[in-house]
């Protein structure tokens, strides 16, 4: 009783169309904030729920002595990220956990264990189950973390927690926020990132088809925002392009003076050529312009430092 | 068992309750107020944030700003001994979950011609908190020296003016030309049962008005109950002359207390403990409480063993928050008492003050109202 912690912690669970495991979850949540913790909240986010999620929430709930639960009702299907930067808004501790699923895989003490990492000075820390990553999340990180100028290595993520100083500086950052983890990443404050092995195999799919196409639109999104994917993409087609015209114009200047081509050809095809690297150089001018402008609008800050060291006395 | 006659029965020794004996002695009638506490001012008068509403609080109801804001101007004329009015009292509107932004806070303060002067949020709270920042003009009172105000303007009016401490109503009978009341009067050197008759009643009872009317066999008020805790802080430098007010959703309020040097700071969603949706107040700690309390008959909730654990672990990190850490703030302690709302003004978060006439003539009249400049409401009933 008097070895739990004295610092206020919140928890963030997002919860959509979870009727058959959010009320263990919370129960799960709640033993482990009641009995690590002295003062704790948890914030569960409702992402406008279609089966009893909100009564078997309002069952778990009944237990909760020491800390306090409330919900957050998402008026309309919001999706992950927009859902839970509600509930994290609402959140008054100093550390904030945020749980993405309400799939418990984990055992209690690596709720701990990453409460205590972030302890050491970590302002970001993450556990991610130690299995083969699904396919389709492998190769979203593997391009995100090739085109993207953050230091961080991203993967998948069951929970993580964050300290009110990554909160405060992220909301100085932007207020319309797509994907979270990048921006965490973005943060610029020291990040962690604990893999634990999983006490049971999490079900194949926990998500609807709601939920399944949001996230591969949110995949797109992300990739398009936080890498210059789009950039470097229409760049190579450019260079593509101009080998191209280049080898066309040679081949089209050699048909000239060794055959007799019909009248008219050697100009169209000329005219193609040059027009269609013309087209894509603009194209990647464009690009540029618009990579430009979505630098200036969401990443604002021209700087973002980790700490400052006094290195003498 | 002796019956005393007066011209008018006042229950409850809070504000409502002393105003009224006051206007009433002052024309020559002869006044019985009946306090169950063994002090006046010990619950609702005493225990709430103490300010002195000029409307702000109101920012969906304009006609209730209209009105508090009328009110106002004469609360500080005539109180003004009691009334603290060098602080800052700033008004933001949170930039997440509030139903009211900066801008539609000023235009409403335009509308309601209340003084809301903008201010930069970066001054008071952290970044990306808060988008809208508001000097406004609103004051808190001191209700101990209100009420030792009170007692003084009582004292030359002492043989018209009985004030009964510790007395228990037990019964309120109606007869055709008034009423008759039975009570008891506890503690030490108790004249035990006593009755008192008189051809008005006012109920100024706030939280047990209720109560009162059951007794008396009237309708009850549309009411709910909540259990709430103010807490008192010592502040640092930077907030000893600020009051602020993050308003409408779930945010706090920490503002002087009156001219005590403390802090009250209230949080929306913790400051009400536990609330209630019956007639009579019916609560989980009143089984606690050592037979003091009852759905019938509340205790004082401050005084009370069942008290709820204090609030002031989550309420201090909510503003926290929000503020710039140089505005700093300790515990000093808790307060609690119960309030009532009535049930109708949940939506539009108007607090209008309620007057109800039961009995022959009308001569029951039962009081409620959240807020303290509205006491000259009474004035026509009393006339």
């Amino acid at each position: 009783m008097d070895n739990k912690e004295t610092n206020y912690v919140s928890c963030v669970i997002y919860v959509h169309n979870a009727a058959d495991r959010v009320e263990d979850f919370l129960s799960f949540i709640i033993r482990v904030m009641e009995e690590n913790f002295l003062h704790s909240e948890i914030i569960c986010v409702n992402d406008a729920s279609e089966d009893d999620s909100l009564s078997a929430m309002k069952k778990a709930a009944e237990k909760a002595v020491l800390t306090s639960v409330s919900v957050v009702n998402m008026s309309w299907f919001h999706g992950l990220e927009l859902a839970m930067n509600a509930g994290t808004d609402l959140a008054i501790g100093d550390f904030v956990f945020e749980f993405d699923s309400t799939c418990a895989d984990f055992p209690p003490e690596t709720i701990m264990e990453v409460y205590r990492r972030s302890l050491e000075g970590y302002d970001i820390v993450s556990a991610s189950p130690d299995v083969k990553e699904k396919f389709s999340s492998h190769l979203f990180y593997r391009i995100f973390d090739r085109y993207s100028t953050l230091s961080t290595r991203m993967t998948t993520e069951r929970f993580r927690v964050l300290s009110r100083r990554v909160i405060n500086r992220i909301s100085s950052m932007n207020k319309s926020v797509l994907y979270r983890k990048a921006l965490y990443a973005a943060s610029g404050l020291k990040t962690d990132n604990l893999r634990y092995r999983p006490v049971r195999s999490a079900a194949s799919s926990t998500m609807d088809a709601n939920e399944k196409n949001y996230r591969s639109g949110l995949a797109v999104d992300s990739l398009i925002l936080f890498t210059n994917v789009g950039y470097r993409f229409s760049m190579t087609m450019t260079l593509v392009m101009m080998l191209i015209s280049v080898f066309v114009l040679a081949y089209t200047l050699i048909t000239y003076f060794t055959s007799h081509p019909v009248e008219g050809w050697t100009t169209t095809i000329l005219f193609l050529s040059v027009s269609f690297f013309g087209l894509f150089a603009i194209l990647t001018i464009i690009i540029k312009y618009l990579q430009l402008l979505i630098d200036m609008i969401f990443k604002r800050r021209r700087y973002s430092f980790e700490s400052i060291e006094k290195l003498t006395k | 068992m002796a019956l005393e006659r007066f011209d008018k029965i006042i229950i409850g020794a809070g504000l409502y309750g002393l105003y009224s004996a006051l206007f009433c002695c002052k024309r020559g009638q002869h006044v019985l107020v009946l306090e169950c506490d063994p002090a006046p001012f010990e619950r609702a008068t005493t225990i709430n944030q103490a300010r002195v509403h000029q409307g702000y609080h109101y920012p969906r109801s304009l006609s209730t700003a209209l009105k508090s804001a009328g009110y106002f101007e004469r609360f500080c004329r005539d109180y003004h001994f009691c009334v603290n009015q060098s602080f800052e009292q700033i008004y933001a509107t949170s930039a997440a979950y509030s139903w009211t932004d900066g801008k539609q806070f000023k235009a409403f303060c335009d509308a309601a011609g209340i003084p809301c002067t903008e201010l930069h949020p970066g001054r008071y709270f952290k970044p990306g908190m808060c988008d809208g920042a508001f000097l406004t003009r609103e004051y808190t009172y001191d209700a101990a020296i209100l009420r030792d105000h009170l007692l003084e303007d009582l004292s030359p009016y002492r043989s018209s003016v009985t004030i009964l401490y510790n007395s228990m109503i037990r019964e309120i009978q109606s007869l055709p030309d008034g009423f008759v009341l039975s009570f008891e009067e506890a503690g030490p050197g108790s004249a035990g049962k006593r009755a008192a008759s008189a051809p008005f009643v006012l109920n100024a009872a706030y939280a047990g008005v209720n109560q009162v009317l059951r007794l008396a066999g009237f309708p009850p008020f549309p009411i709910k109950y909540e259990l709430c805790e103010i807490i008192l802080c010592e502040t640092g430098d930077a907030l000893r002359s600020t009051g602020i007010t993050v308003m409408d959703g779930p945010f706090f309020s920490i503002m002087p207390y009156g001219k005590t040097g403390l802090h009250s700071l209230t949080s929306v969603t913790r400051t009400p403990h536990e609330d209630c949706h019956e007639t009579l107040p019916v609560f989980s700690c009143q089984n606690r409480s050592g037979g003091r309390c009852s759905p019938e008959s509340l205790y004082n909730c401050s005084l009370c063993p069942a008290k709820p654990e204090s609030a002031y672990p989550y309420m201090s990190h909510l503003a926290r928050k929000y503020m710039r850490d140089e505005y700093d703030f300790r515990y000093k302690e808790s307060l609690y008492s119960m309030k009532p709302i009535l049930t109708s003004s949940e939506i539009d978060d108007s607090r209008p003050t309620v007057i109800r006439r039961n009995g022959p003539g009308g001569s029951f009249v039962s009081v409620l109202s959240g807020k303290i400049n509205t006491v000259y409401d009474l004035d026509e009933v009393l006339e």
